[in-house]
């Protein structure tokens, strides 16, 4: 019972704790001096910086895990299918102290910063005080839902189905709500919103809440409903935290002596608030089951019996590839929130990407290169458990090959750290001459893009290791006729919609002369390229020639997007340089449809094709479970990493532009120091967590002991 | 279970330790680590500190070998591309504006001028996107840049600290105005506020011959001074300009107008609306006229459009609609 009250009592204490320090905040101006101070004579800023790090942490898992949990639960659900049903409570249960951890985190940062930052944070409270209440309400929902989802799992499995009225009034209801949700998303209803806003709320509130309604019909499904309610409440605590983060950085709603002038609806929907709360969200994705995969992965290394081996093997594998899902397009929603940076202030973004945080982007490329690294060796790894990989074993070394170069050039910097005299020996110059080219941003976009579509392909190899002949996609009914041209719709939309805003961009909007548009034109007319290529695979799939579909349009795409804009870019980095984010675009446009169009290809390749023999769950070496503690280790430490560059945008800023750092502490930190505190956090994380899976085993244990939950 | 907890545990130090051996390698090779700003003098060490320092000037542009931005010009001697340091290169560009402006340019009055207005020299390759450096997020005080001149000065040529600091020419002087002005008005960048007072208040204000007129004319708004602007923007009704009363007509029908009473003859009135559409009534079909001083046709909503470098940005570019020559004025508003 103890560990049941325990989480329970440290939840109340830390709202509490909240709520009291709400209480007590009075609305303060910018313009008053700043009050700073210190606890034991430390560092006021390291402190909050830890404690901060440190509740996001175990925030990032208890807001991930659930949602990968609901997913699998619904999977396991729809198919019939017990295992997965058991691994989505195996994952739920790594919760329960985590959620507890997560709150005790918060009401100690809480209390720090009201205690440490009293002007700040009476200006934040001041601004955001309706808000914060609304979190910390927000919080016992998702405390009630949590003990809902996990204590009732069992008492909510039956399928016997409810009375028809009750069914008929939970689908109606349902049906509404999703209506509202797709009026919503479209812009009739809230048509003052932010878009991105808007979409947020649409697709992760009202939408999964309408269709969590519309499929209750037993108590199974009662208890998926809980578990979506369960993730709508934590993403709204985490939205609203990040409406915090994101007023900070972006202020909205107040005026530069800190007087409020708006709505707290502005302030709460800044300019960054969404775009974080976007990057935030797949992040969390792939940080939790990153961290459960971990979990799988000690307990494979520890396990003594092969049918342990084959669960934790699968539990892994699984773990990994929700992971891998969320790490696609967290590039993406780096690159929009990156965007959004800039057009905030290009001050901030240009220190972003070419000032204090230059070197910073340097190791995270490191980590994020090791991330995909690894990956593609987990993935090749699984190969050796699924008869029939061998076929695909050659091709191994090449994206091996392809990866290292690739992760090489990303890696290697504009100038050189150099000493003396090495630069003498380069004839006075920093740049090399030849690897200068490497450190510029067209060599970087070129490689990037082959890394993900090399991952991609590794990907698409695991897929169809254990299958033997492709069935002919027309022998498969009308499902295939319709998703993969509307796969190439959606593909050609995306490329073809930028290639008519390049065709017909003026280059004065770029500050560049008239002359210049022929770099324009010649990149437009390439996606237009790509899009006609994008038709004759559609018409290739359709008639049974799906392999060189893919082939086909996976070869244009790699040539397009890696060599002729890799090579391209360095022409217009010479005379249209403002274009180079265009072309940036570019790349990244045919990419996503290039993994759009190929995905729906493949879904149907293979489509009930006969297996070469069944997957050998548990044939795995111990060093691919290293490979998954690895990835682990990096996302947790990117994670601290990018939060470090996020945070120290602001530069000498509390509240950008609105309240200034008069602190000592106002400078930015050296990396040293960052992957001190970083290392630091990121160890204390690790062994809190390793404890909680300890008390996870522990509890585990007593109840197969007991016999009963 | 233990075993391979210990075994995950030694893994994870191996890599927290080349992590840590990154930063420190990296952190030693740029410069160990940084302190909060100092005050600076008006020196070329002290422009040197704010160059590499608070004022972010390494974010777009390398002095020569030091550094590695390239968005924008290098300043010191690189390559065929820069043959001059930027105190040489100050020298001929200074010509060149001179030759384009009419107005004598020295070496100092061109480089002040490229802090104070970049956009008005781009060089040839290069966008126009340098930042305001007096305005936030960096807020460089006069003396800084002062500094950050003289130590741009000293790269190849002559330094001039009379020009720079004790005795400016006009045109500097001009500039050192216009740069306190603007830091009077929150530091706001007046070229991003010109903008925004285009995309929000030219409808309805003229200024300098250009605009509406359902609003005062705000040529030479800045002799009002910040205090008027501001409070002008927040509250627009809690002082309203003589001839811009709000007037609200009811007609003997019990249909509402509102607005500026912009013509009063005998038999009818006009009231221009806050869109500047006129609408004109005869008197006799007036039930009353209320003349309503707790409003204005000015959107009281207007400061909640705005974000905050909004505000700023067109408070500080108001702060610089100085008084024209009166000649000058009355030719440009014929």
């Amino acid at each position: 019972m103890i560990h049941r009250l325990g989480p329970k009592g440290k939840v109340g204490l830390a709202l509490v704790a909240g709520l009291a320090v709400l209480l007590v905040a009075g609305p303060a101006l910018a313009l008053e001096g700043n009050e700073y101070r210190q606890f034991l004579g430390l560092d006021s800023r390291k402190l909050i910086w830890f404690l901060a790090q440190m509740h996001l942490f175990f925030a990032a898992f208890v807001l991930g895990v659930p949602l990968f949990a609901v997913i699998i639960e619904i999977v396991g659900w729809k198919n019939g299918d017990q295992r997965f049903d058991k691994l989505a409570y195996e994952f739920t249960s790594l919760l329960s102290v985590a959620y507890a951890t997560t709150a005790a985190f918060g009401g100690l940062l809480a209390f720090a910063l009201f205690t440490l930052y009293p002007t700040f944070m009476g200006y934040m409270a001041g601004v955001f005080k309706d808000v914060m209440f609304v979190y910390a309400l927000l919080f016992f929902a998702e405390t009630f839902l949590l003990y809902m989802y996990y204590y009732g799992w069992k008492w909510l499995s039956g399928t016997r189905p409810f009375g028809l009225a009750l069914r008929r009034i939970l689908q109606a209801t349902g049906a509404v709500i999703i209506v509202i949700g797709l009026l919503f998303l479209v812009g009739v209803i809230g048509p003052d919103m932010r878009g991105d806003t808007r979409a947020f709320i649409a697709l992760l509130y009202v939408l999964p809440t309408g269709i969590g309604l519309m499929i209750m019909r037993d108590r199974k499904s009662s208890h998926i409903m809980i578990g979506i309610l369960l993730n709508v409440a934590g993403t709204a605590i985490m939205q609203a935290a990040n409406s915090w983060a994101g007023f900070m950085m972006s202020p909205a709603g107040v005026a530069a002596d800190g007087a409020i002038t708006g709505s707290l609806w502005q302030a709460f929907e800044n300019v960054l608030a969404t775009p974080i709360a976007i990057h935030r969200m797949l992040g969390n994705l792939a940080f939790g089951g990153l961290v459960a995969g971990s979990y799988a992965a000690v307990r494979f290394i520890a396990a003594k019996t092969a049918e342990d081996k084959a669960h934790y093997d699968w539990m892994g594998y699984i773990a990994n590839f929700v992971a891998i899902i969320a790490l696609i397009p967290l590039p993406f929603a780096g690159y929009y929130l990156g965007r959004e940076v800039y057009s905030t202030s290009a001050i901030m973004g240009n220190n972003m990407m070419g000032g204090d945080f230059s070197w910073t982007f340097i190791i995270q490329a490191m980590l994020v290169g090791s991330l995909f690294l690894i990956s593609n060796y987990y993935l090749w790894s699984g190969m050796t458990r699924i008869p029939g990989s061998e076929r695909y074993y050659k091709y191994i070394k090449f994206i091996l090959g392809a990866i290292v170069i690739s992760f090489a050039i990303w890696l290697t910097p504009h100038n050189l750290p150099l000493t003396g005299g090495e630069v003498g020996e380069m004839g006075g110059s920093q740049y090399h001459p030849t690897l200068k080219f490497l450190g510029l941003m067209p060599a970087k976009n070129a490689v990037i893009n082959l890394i993900i579509l090399s991952t991609f392909f590794s990907f698409l190899l695991y897929r169809r290791s254990n299958k033997s002949e492709v069935v002919p996609i027309s022998q498969q009914g009308r499902w295939p006729k319709i998703v993969i041209p509307l796969a190439g719709l959606a593909a050609i939309f995306i490329v073809g919609q930028y290639a008519v805003n390049l065709l017909t961009m003026d280059p004065a909007s770029l500050d560049l002369p008239a002359d210049r548009a022929q770099y324009f034109r010649t990149v437009g007319w390439l996606l237009v390229f790509e899009c006609a290529v994008g038709v004759v695979a559609v018409a290739l799939a359709l008639r049974d020639m799906g392999k060189l579909a893919q082939g086909l349009y996976m070869a244009v795409t790699a040539f397009n997007v890696v060599i002729f804009l890799g090579v391209y870019g360095f022409v217009v980095m010479e005379q249209a340089s403002p274009f180079l984010r265009n072309v940036a675009v570019a790349q990244f446009l045919q990419l996503i449809s290039c993994l759009i169009l190929v995905t729906a290809i493949d879904m149907y390749l293979f489509r009930g094709a006969k297996e070469i023999g069944p997957l050998q769950w548990g044939k795995m070496t111990v060093r691919s479970q290293f490979a998954l503690l690895a990835l682990t280790f990096i996302i947790t430490m990117n994670m601290g990493l990018m939060g470090f560059i996020r945070s120290g945008l602001r530069g000498d800023w509390h509240i950008f532009g609105v309240m200034r750092d008069t602190s000592a502490w106002a400078y930015t930190p050296s990396n040293f120091t960052m992957t001190q505190m970083v290392g630091l956090a990121v160890l204390m994380f690790m062994v809190g967590v390793a404890f909680m899976f300890w008390l996870g085993g522990i509890a585990g244990g007593n109840k197969e002991e007991g016999g009963a939950d | 279970m233990s075993d391979s907890v210990v075994k995950a545990g030694v893994f994870l130090l191996v890599l927290l330790g080349a992590f840590l051996w990154i930063g420190k390698a990296i952190t030693d090779l740029t410069g160990g680590e940084k302190t909060a700003s100092a005050v600076v003098e008006v020196s070329p060490e002290g422009g040197e500190a704010v160059y590499w320092g608070k004022g972010r000037c390494f974010t777009c542009h390398s002095m020569g070998d030091r550094g590695s931005a390239v968005r924008g010009p290098n300043h010191g001697q690189f390559g065929e591309r820069f043959p001059l340091a930027m105190g040489e290169r100050a020298v001929e560009r200074a010509k060149a504006r001179s030759a384009k402006t009419g107005k004598e340019f020295t070496a100092v009055d061109y480089l002040v001028e490229s802090l104070s207005d970049p956009g008005v020299y781009v060089v040839t390759g290069y966008k126009n996107e340098m930042a305001v450096t007096y305005a936030p997020p960096i807020s460089l005080n006069l003396d800084e840049i002062k500094a950050v001149v003289s130590y741009l000065q000293i790269q190849g040529g002559d330094l001039d600290m009379v020009a720079i600091d004790t005795e400016p020419s006009d045109i500097t002087k001009g500039f050192y105005d216009k740069i306190g002005a603007a830091q009077a008005a929150g530091g706001g960048d007046p070229g991003k506020g010109a903008e925004v007072f285009a995309d929000n208040c030219s409808d309805c204000h003229m200024l300098n011959g250009e605009g509406g007129e359902v609003g005062p004319k705000l040529t030479g708004i800045a002799a009002k001074g910040l205090k008027h602007i501001d409070e002008s923007i927040r509250r627009p009704a809690a002082k309203v300009v003589a001839g811009f009363e709000y007037h609200e007509v009811v007609r003997k029908d019990g249909r509402k107008f509102a607005g500026l009473k912009t013509r009063d003859e005998a038999d009818e009135i006009d009231i221009t609306k806050a869109d500047g559409d006129v609408v004109t009534i005869a008197k006799a079909e007036i039930k009353e006229i209320v003349l309503d001083k707790t409003k204005t046709v000015m959107p009281s909503d207007l400061i909640e459009a705005l974000t905050v470098k909004d505000f700023q940005d067109v408070l500080s570019f108001l702060m610089l609609q100085k008084a024209p020559p009166a000649a000058q004025q009355a030719e440009k508003e014929k």
